[in-house]
């Protein structure tokens, strides 16, 4: 009995394949979706009433933290704007804005999956953190006219229009940071010795270009010593050593591992020197950093940003920050206080696309990425005075600004010179 | 073959599998099974069949160093990040794909070879510790050699889309590559592990001294092991480009050298359809949890893991053998008139080489 009924079942099968096999043409309608993009017709993922936004993003293992900030922002925000009855889009029809996330865990190959699983059902990709989650679909994105903006990578090939004509990063770039530092110190009108310690790979070599493009032909600023060291490093000691010996009053700083970060200004101390610093954004926390390290004892330590933040006395009444702070619990699904910048860049990020929605005329991916490469001095909720959104910059990503800031013992303030 | 007692439906089955016409139909209907596969499936299950032939592949590698021949290798993931790596640098580089392909199974295969010619020298888990530091070390090497690596911004090549002429879409014919390209492999490493060789694994694995005394050396097949793994490592390496494109540094991290782990005893260690259902497991279940809550991923995960331990600690592959050993518990309690089993007689219907070891599976 069990025996016929195998020998029926592999008939069955067979049958079947052969079937399939010469009508290979039917089984395909749907899938392949993204080009008949030409004329009004309405891309994946938007309805008269809704859009739909992809997100993938680490949400477990060791970049979480920041991870679960790139979603919880801009849910909030959308959150609390469906709360209100959706987003005016530049057509004249009201949506609603959900928010489709998924976890990556840091993982290209699972990114790749999960944009894959979303890209039939979202209108964009948007907010996702990682430069190598993001590279691995950067390709597919193209060939598939899917929307990838906004994202969180210091990585300037996004934001390169012509090698990625669907593509647009959010958060400056190594380069505009470093830029930053090194025009207020060419503009502070003293003479300057600036000694380099530099992570030797994307990251600080972008940090060192922006540098040296800003003080190129600044005669007060002379760079008397540059050192790299690797990022798996234990210690950066006999750096410090060399550059102390060097006689520099400047360091420029561009470490991305925090635990260096802290035994350099150690080691600087016990050496007794006692320069100036820059220390990327990613590694000037005041807590996990400066009192660790004991910046207290330097002349000046500076940073760059351009969000503000929701922990400073400062602002404490600022109106975006009240709303981002009640929003974020209610709407965001994350009940803490933000622990990380990437929970207000996220916030940021859904401004910038409402910003964007409000230009598109037609409910298509082309029109939405030309709406979003005309934002011009867009002053998002929780940015810093000084700094926009510009996206109609090439090369840029869509904030490229950023101000430099003092620390003051507690946090930072924003300066505009160096002394 | 200690076939002593046979239950009246296994041997039936066994007898049916052993039919001339069913032995010659049974790969030609998988065969166009496998072909008529990706046309009639929608583009993201193809992606999804694509990816988990890729792990499939690479925890196949790992089966063949630790499940048939019982060394511990936690740096199985090095070797498919060095073949992808090899072809995305060849790729990028105009080479002709058969090199290019010759060269992501050979370069990972000599690498193998040198650490496995140290490391086999080391007895039990010192293996496991050398094994151990290939991912550690390759990770930061891929982001030092920037040159040609693309340091830790990683490698696109995108070299597989469906040539003009074949009427396929690009996942139909990433697919069909994956099956051509992995079913190989399958092939085999089949024929090797059921084989001369495999049943040299087996003793091996059993027991070193016994393995001397009968004239085979422990320490060459060791090495031998260790450097098929290797090559088939680099060959998932090569569908992990053809099917994700990229590589970079984060492809061979530590973790994902465990997870294979995890894939290869879920699946079902020392066993060919284990390694698909290891692969299967690796690819779906982030899927699957990212589908129940993304945000609970990795507690959903771990879970599962232990569920699945908990209920199969022979993995997936064990699943029909605990199915016809329950159902035949429970016809036993029901009456005196069923047939006397002896519960350790083998009841699987494979060959001989793999017979010992599914039986001592369900011990590790």
């Amino acid at each position: 009995m069990r025996k016929h009924l195998r020998s029926r079942r592999a008939l069955g099968i067979a049958v079947a394949s052969a079937v399939a096999i010469t009508l290979p043409g039917c089984a395909r309608e749907v899938g392949g979706g993204g080009d008949g993009g030409s004329g009004g017709e309405a891309s994946p993922g938007i309805t008269d009433d809704s859009i739909t936004l992809g997100i993938t993003t680490p949400l477990s293992g060791a970049t979480a933290g920041p991870g679960t900030c790139t979603v919880a922002g801009i849910t909030a925000y959308f959150g609390a704007k469906n709360a209100e009855g959706g987003v005016e889009f530049g057509d004249g029809k009201t949506r609603t804005v959900e928010i489709e996330a998924l976890d990556d865990a840091y993982d290209p190959q699972q990114a790749a999956a999960n944009y894959d699983q979303l890209k039939d059902e979202v209108f964009a990709m948007t907010a996702g953190l990682g430069t190598p989650t993001n590279r691995a679909w950067r390709d597919a994105a193209i060939a598939d006219e899917v929307p990838q903006v906004l994202i969180m990578t210091g990585d300037p090939l996004f934001s390169d229009a012509e090698e990625s004509p669907w593509q647009l990063g959010f958060v400056p770039i190594y380069q505009n940071e470093g830029e930053a530092f090194g025009e207020l110190l060419a503009s502070s009108g003293q003479d300057h010795k600036v000694a380099i310690l530099s992570q030797n790979d994307d990251y600080g070599e972008g940090y060192v270009e922006g540098f040296t493009s800003a003080i190129e032909g600044a005669d007060n600023i002379e760079v008397v010593e540059q050192l790299t060291y690797e990022a798996t490093d234990t210690s950066v000691d006999a750096q410090i050593t060399q550059l102390a010996a060097s006689g520099a009053d400047v360091v420029f700083n561009a470490m991305s591992q925090v635990p260096l970060v802290v035994s350099a200004l150690q080691k600087a101390q016990q050496l007794n020197w006692k320069p100036s610093w820059f220390l990327p954004s990613n590694t000037s926390s005041p807590g996990a950093v400066l009192e660790p390290g004991g910046g207290a004892a330097f002349p000046g330590i500076y940073s760059v940003s351009f969000a503000k933040a929701p922990a400073s006395p400062a602002f404490a009444e600022d109106e975006d920050v009240k709303a981002y702070l009640a929003a974020l619990p209610q709407y965001g699904n994350y009940p803490d206080p933000p622990a990380f910048p990437h929970c207000q860049w996220s916030w940021m990020v859904g401004a910038t696309l409402e910003q964007a929605f409000s230009e598109m005329t037609e409910p298509t991916r082309e029109n939405f990425m030309e709406a979003l490469r005309s934002i011009e001095d867009f002053q998002a909720p929780l940015m810093l005075p000084d700094t926009t959104v510009n996206t109609t910059e090439d090369g840029q990503p869509a904030v490229s600004t950023v101000v430099v800031q003092k620390y003051n013992g507690r946090g930072y303030d924003t300066v505009e010179s160096f002394e | 073959m200690a076939r002593v007692v046979e239950a009246p439906a296994s041997s039936a089955a066994s007898s049916f599998r052993r039919r001339p016409w069913v032995r010659r139909a049974g790969p030609l209907v998988l065969l166009v099974v496998l072909v008529a596969l990706p046309l009639m499936l929608p583009e993201g299950a193809n992606d999804t069949l694509a990816r988990i032939g890729v792990f499939a592949v690479a925890v196949l590698g790992l089966n063949v160093v630790m499940g048939y021949t019982g060394q511990v290798s936690l740096g199985q993931i090095f070797f498919l990040g060095l073949g992808a790596y090899v072809t995305a640098y060849g790729v990028t580089n105009d080479w002709n794909i058969v090199l290019v392909f010759v060269l992501a199974c050979l370069v990972p295969a000599v690498v193998g070879l040198v650490v496995a010619l140290a490391a086999a020298r080391l007895g039990g888990l010192a293996i496991a510790m050398v094994t151990i530091a290939l991912p550690i070390v390759g990770v930061p090497l891929a982001k030092r050699l920037s040159d040609y690596t693309g340091g830790s911004q990683g490698l696109s090549a995108r070299f597989t889309d469906a040539p003009e002429g074949t009427g396929l879409y690009d996942d139909q014919w990433q697919l069909y590559l994956v099956f051509l390209i992995g079913g190989t492999v399958f092939l085999l490493t089949r024929n090797l592990v059921r084989g001369r060789y495999g049943r040299a694994f087996a003793i091996v694995k059993g027991n070193e001294n016994v393995a001397s005394s009968m004239g085979i050396s422990p320490y060459r097949y060791k090495v031998l092991a260790f450097t098929i793994a290797s090559l088939i490592g680099g060959v998932s390496g090569f569908l992990y480009m053809v099917v994700v494109q990229y590589t970079s540094p984060e492809t061979m991290s530590f973790g994902h050298s465990i997870e294979l782990l995890v894939a290869m005893v879920i699946g079902g260690a020392a066993s060919i359809v284990g390694s698909i259902l290891g692969g299967a497991f690796y690819v779906v279940v982030p899927d699957l949890t990212n589908a129940i809550d993304p945000s609970l991923t990795a507690l959903l995960q771990g879970a599962l893991l232990l569920v699945v331990l908990f209920l199969l600690p022979g993995g997936l592959a064990s699943l029909p053998r605990a199915l016809t050993r329950g159902r035949r518990r429970s016809r036993a309690g029901r009456g005196p008139a069923a047939p006397p089993t002896t519960p350790s007689s083998t009841t699987g219907s494979g060959t001989a080489a793999e017979e010992p070891e599914t039986e001592r599976q369900g011990h590790a």
